[in-house]
């Protein structure tokens, strides 16, 4: 495996925050969960909240590495 | 509770000897010619891991959808997606079917590029400070002054926008070429110049990268990031009309 240097492990970690947190296949909204009579739809959303808070964290310091250093080209690894 | 990872086509393939999310096994759904592929959990442990989309556990997921891509197309499942039971996950695929069928054709053979173009922020004329700048030194002169003043920067940051377009124009052009759909947002903060995702074919993956290398050496004022290939994330679209299921 191709080492990384941890700039760049982070820019890529950041990009899939970005998809995998809001894009893809979204069943949300479409499907009510209920276990022990506890609605998890409502437990969801306010988990998307909490990811979408911490992919704003991770944005933030994105940004502040893009600045910092010249651009990569970045070819991925699965899993990478 | 089931943790859904991917929908995909070639449902007669074995899934990857992977563990999911709390090391629970891989499963796979079959409904006519799609599969959905999802490990089973304690409600309790999903949820323990939903609740921490920690680096391990997001990456844990991406890593089942991408082992899943070689032997099949794949639609991937935003992270944290939990349906009760198998009964609704049956469900589910009949509800969506027509839709993850025609999303299944629309990535088959293709990978999602990340395409990123940074620029300087500086060059950017109307920042707050020098806004506050006009203000301190015009409340001396008088309103007309500061209203020449203002529309002056506000001509230099529509010629600032302008520039951005432009090159956002040439940017795109030959990268649009190589790819089946895109999309992409511009300044989306001051120095981030565009985003954008393209939906590639494999085997252009070498040529775009090319491409890439060569829009930094035609622009070295601009600074490039281009990461995948990722599962086709951003070419998923979600449309439940139109289905007719059976």
């Amino acid at each position: 495996m191709t080492e990384r240097t941890t700039k760049e492990k982070e820019i890529v970690l950041l990009d899939l925050l970005d998809r995998i947190l809001d894009k893809g296949v979204i069943l949300w909204g479409d499907i009510t969960i209920s276990v022990a009579d506890v609605d998890l739809v409502y437990v969801g959303l306010k988990l998307l909240l909490t990811s979408i808070e911490k992919a704003e964290m991770m944005r933030r310091r994105a940004n502040e590495l893009a600045q910092a250093d010249s651009a990569p080209l970045i070819e991925r690894e699965p899993g990478s | 509770m089931i943790y859904l990872y991917a929908i995909t086509d070639r449902p007669e393939v074995a899934i990857p000897a992977l563990p999911g999310l709390e090391d629970a096994p891989l499963i796979s759904l079959a409904y006519r010619d799609v599969a959905a592929v999802a490990s089973r959990g304690a409600g309790s442990g999903v949820s323990t891991a939903l609740s921490s989309p920690e680096a391990v556990n997001v990456w844990r997921h991406e890593a089942i959808v991408e082992a899943l891509m070689p032997d099949r197309t794949v639609l991937p499942v935003r992270f944290g997606t939990v349906l009760p039971d198998e009964a609704a996950l049956r469900s589910m695929l009949k509800d969506r079917y027509s839709s993850f069928v025609a999303n299944l054709k629309r990535v088959c053979g293709r990978v999602e590029l990340s395409v990123q173009v940074l620029w300087d922020s500086d060059s950017r004329p109307l920042t707050a400070g020098r806004a506050k700048n006009i203000n301190d030194q015009c409340s001396a002169i008088g309103g007309r002054a500061y209203m020449l003043a203002r529309l002056s920067e506000e001509q230099l940051e529509r010629a600032w926008r302008r520039r951005a377009e432009t090159l956002v124009v040439e940017i795109r052009r030959p990268l649009e070429h190589m790819a089946a759909d895109s999309v992409c947002q511009v300044l989306v903060t001051p120095r981030l110049l565009l985003k954008a995702a393209y939906l590639v074919a494999r085997e252009q993956m070498k040529n775009f990268r090319k491409e890439i290398n060569n829009l930094s050496l035609a622009y070295p004022e601009l600074r490039f990031l281009c990461t995948g290939p990722w599962p086709a994330y951003n070419f998923v679209t979600d449309r439940k009309a139109d289905q007719s299921g059976d």
